[in-house]
């Protein structure tokens, strides 16, 4: 059964482009072309992964993600243009896993869905992580570096579990602060600067060339590994 | 001749010199006077003849009746005068021996300096309880004055006319002939800068006073604790003011200074204010261009981005379909362009146009290849081929277009997708009327609808057909032409132009 996706967008230039290369590809594809209209189309088609225009009339994008996050854990791709980065940064807040700004290439479009697609499978066990020398183990809470064990403290520990158990999905600033740091640190993002930067040091292969923990830059971070199994 | 100046005008309220309120009235003094001489004159006229049948005391008792007259109605010199000539008189005439000042018994001398004493007393008191009175007068009258114009202050709406209102109302009620409001300027050069001038020409009153007349002017400064807000300038031939009229000039003053320190902030705060909408509706005309040329550039990325994909089979109605949308958002994208770039060009005024007899048939025909190809249903009637007016080819051109195009989007959508367009020859003015029979616009929408964007809720902004019409509107303007939406008799709306028509000497 091919993967399910709903397109929400009140331009229809834009709709009709985004269903001509997703059906092409062999996506199941529903519109909508507003608000309402999406958390309907919701309920009857079931999508596996929503694409949502942020920027739309009446019930706009954030509204929906506000209320399709209440009784649905949907992978939602944010589609934004570049002045609306307030916008994007809310809409990541309220749980949408990942944006695209307008106007993208195809290619990149589909990497996204194909990345939110595979989240959305069943959560594996696995939560080890293996890059160059690096071998990294949640549940085992190690980390080894060309077979020395690498000591991390409490609050890196946390971080790193934070992101590596999302992989692929983009996390806000906002996100990160309160999973790792709980209420009250919302806007300190120098603070989660610093410590990205000691834990870069210590589980990427490179720190000066990140390949584990990718800078979204003012919108967050990204756990770019796929876990090893 | 200057041009007659407004006035604002004042509640009703007595109209009397502040002078002649304050000052005790000279011919109160002087009728004092007359009593004291003219009443004990008479007095003693009156009672010589009757001397022996009264006591001398009693005869003492009249006299103290022109004392107090004489006291309360011209004052303590009045009251003196009156006791010393009852003194003399009540001695001469009526103390025995009579007609001498000498007098005969030890008991009269008792009686007569009594007489003095209680007189002279009573001149006193008198005296003060009627300058009491008169100084209470005169200070409700200070007090109604300032009541007066103080409530005419407060009423006051800002500005320079309500200013020189309530000059003129100071120049009459204290007797200046001229005078001259100077209010600090809040522009780069901080100083005083003339704000109205009243009975005299403007500007030939200087800070320091009509340098052309006699008198000193009065120069009253505005303050608001240790800064001046401005400077009230009074000439005229009239006495020094007097302690009181410098009281309620002074306190009229101040509450001047505070109604135009109340203006001054009003005013930044519209300004404030003005600024702030104006940044808003950049802001948002802003989010709109940037939304609007997005929109055709995403579509014409994700098409041909789609295309370039070789791993996929895909049929040829597919491909030609995403060429088609590249193809049709180009043209979308360019018009949209050409759009912005008028509309930023009108506003910047460097448009000049290059009239010439034109024919509007020609620009019709121009533009309705373009609506034929975006709105296939949409027929277009001309009936303007003969039209010539004097105009500039390509904003004419450009006017048509845009109204010839929301005339279609409107059209496209209705029973009946026809566009007419019809002259009308008015005097020396060509009348062209472009009509479509779609849904008519509303009254309310008819305000906004020349305005480049429109709002779709409250936070998202989208360019409408108003950028076109505003277009087309911007380039009229520039050829004396004018603009206006009528109801299509049968239904649906209609946009007039009328243009200089072409055979008449330009």
């Amino acid at each position: 059964m091919s993967d399910r996706i709903l397109v929400v967008d009140d331009e229809e230039q834009i709709r009709r482009a985004l269903r001509r290369a997703l059906v092409a590809r062999g996506y199941d594809v529903e519109v909508a072309v507003d608000g309402e209209d999406a958390l309907s189309a919701f309920g009857t088609f079931a999508p596996d992964v929503v694409v949502l225009d942020l920027n739309m009339p009446g019930i706009d994008g954030i509204e929906v993600t506000h209320r399709l996050r209440s009784w649905s854990s949907v992978p939602i791709l944010v589609l934004s243009v570049r002045e609306d980065e307030a916008d994007k940064v809310r809409a990541l807040d309220l749980g949408a896993d990942d944006y695209l700004t307008k106007p993208f290439g195809v290619p990149e479009l589909l990497a996204r869905i194909r990345a939110l697609l595979r989240r959305s499978e069943p959560s594996p066990a696995h939560t080890r992580f293996a890059v160059g020398d690096v071998l990294i183990d949640l549940t085992d809470r190690t980390v080894r570096r060309g077979g020395a064990a690498m000591h991390l403290t409490k609050t890196e520990w946390s971080l790193l579990d934070a992101l590596a158990r999302n992989p692929g999905k983009l996390l806000t600033h906002g996100w990160l602060l309160h999973a790792v740091w709980g209420e009250g640190y919302g806007e300190d993002v120098e603070v989660l600067r610093v410590f990205i930067s000691q834990l870069r040091r210590k589980v990427e292969p490179d720190p000066a060339h990140p390949s584990l923990i990718i800078t979204e830059a003012g919108v967050g971070y990204r756990w770019a590994q796929a876990p090893a199994g | 001749m200057a041009a007659p100046e407004r006035t604002t005008r004042f509640p009703a309220a007595p109209r009397s010199s502040i002078g002649e309120l304050l000052r005790r009235p000279p011919r109160s003094r002087i009728l004092g006077w007359l009593i004291a001489v003219a009443g004990s004159v008479v007095l003693t006229a009156a009672l010589v003849p009757i001397r022996d049948e009264l006591t001398p005391l009693s005869k003492g008792f009249f006299y103290l009746l022109v004392v107090v007259a004489a006291a309360a109605t011209g004052g303590f010199g009045p009251g003196i005068l009156a006791s010393v000539l009852g003194f003399l008189l009540f001695n001469f005439f009526f103390l025995p021996p009579y007609g001498t000042f000498e007098i005969g018994r030890g008991e009269h001398v008792f009686v007569l300096f009594v007489f003095l004493g209680i007189s002279v007393l009573i001149s006193i008191v008198v005296a003060r309880a009627s300058e009491r009175a008169e100084a209470a007068e005169g200070r409700e009258a200070e007090l109604r004055l300032l009541q007066d114009l103080s409530s005419s202050l407060v009423q006051m709406a800002p500005g320079s006319d309500a200013y020189r209102a309530l000059l003129r109302e100071i120049l009459d009620r204290f007797g200046f002939e001229s005078g001259a409001l100077f209010v600090q300027d809040e522009g780069e050069v901080r100083g005083l800068r003339e704000e109205v001038t009243v009975g005299a020409v403007p500007g030939s009153i200087d800070v320091r006073g009509d340098p052309t007349a006699g008198r000193p002017p009065e120069r009253l400064a505005l303050s608001i604790g240790s800064r001046v807000v401005g400077l009230v300038v009074l000439c005229g031939e009239r006495p020094p003011l007097a302690p009181a009229e410098s009281r309620v000039l002074r306190a009229v003053c101040d509450q001047l200074a505070l109604v135009i320190e109340r203006d001054r902030l009003l005013r930044s705060a519209t300004r404030a204010e003005v600024y702030r909408q104006s940044d808003e509706m950049r802001r948002a005309l802003l989010t709109a261009v940037s939304h609007d040329l997005r929109t055709p550039l995403a579509a014409i990325k994700t098409s041909a981005t789609d295309l370039l994909d070789d791993e996929v089979d895909r049929t040829d109605e597919d491909r030609r379909e995403a060429l088609q949308a590249i193809d049709r958002e180009s043209d979308r994208l360019n018009e949209l362009i050409a759009n912005l770039l008028d509309m930023s060009r009108i506003e910047l005024g460097v448009l000049k146009p290059r009239t010439a007899s034109v024919s509007v048939g020609e620009a019709v025909e121009a533009a309705v290849d373009a609506v034929r190809a975006r709105w296939p249903v949409v027929t277009v009637r001309s009936d303007v081929h003969d039209v010539i007016v004097r105009a500039d080819p390509v904003f004419l051109e450009r006017v048509v277009s845009n109204l010839l195009e929301n005339a279609a989007r409107a059209a496209s959508s209705s029973s009946e997708p026809a566009v007419d367009v019809v002259g009308e020859r008015v005097g020396e003015r060509q009348v062209v009327r472009v009509r479509d029979h779609g849904p008519g616009i509303d009254e309310p929408s008819k305000e906004a609808l020349f305005y480049p964007f429109y709002r779709l809720d409250g936070r998202n902004v989208r360019l409408g057909p108003g950028l076109g019409l505003a277009i087309a509107k911007g380039f009229l303007s520039l050829m004396d032409g004018d603009i206006w939406i009528e109801e299509t008799p049968s239904g649906g709306a209609t946009f007039a132009f009328s243009l200089p028509a072409a055979d008449m000497p330009t």
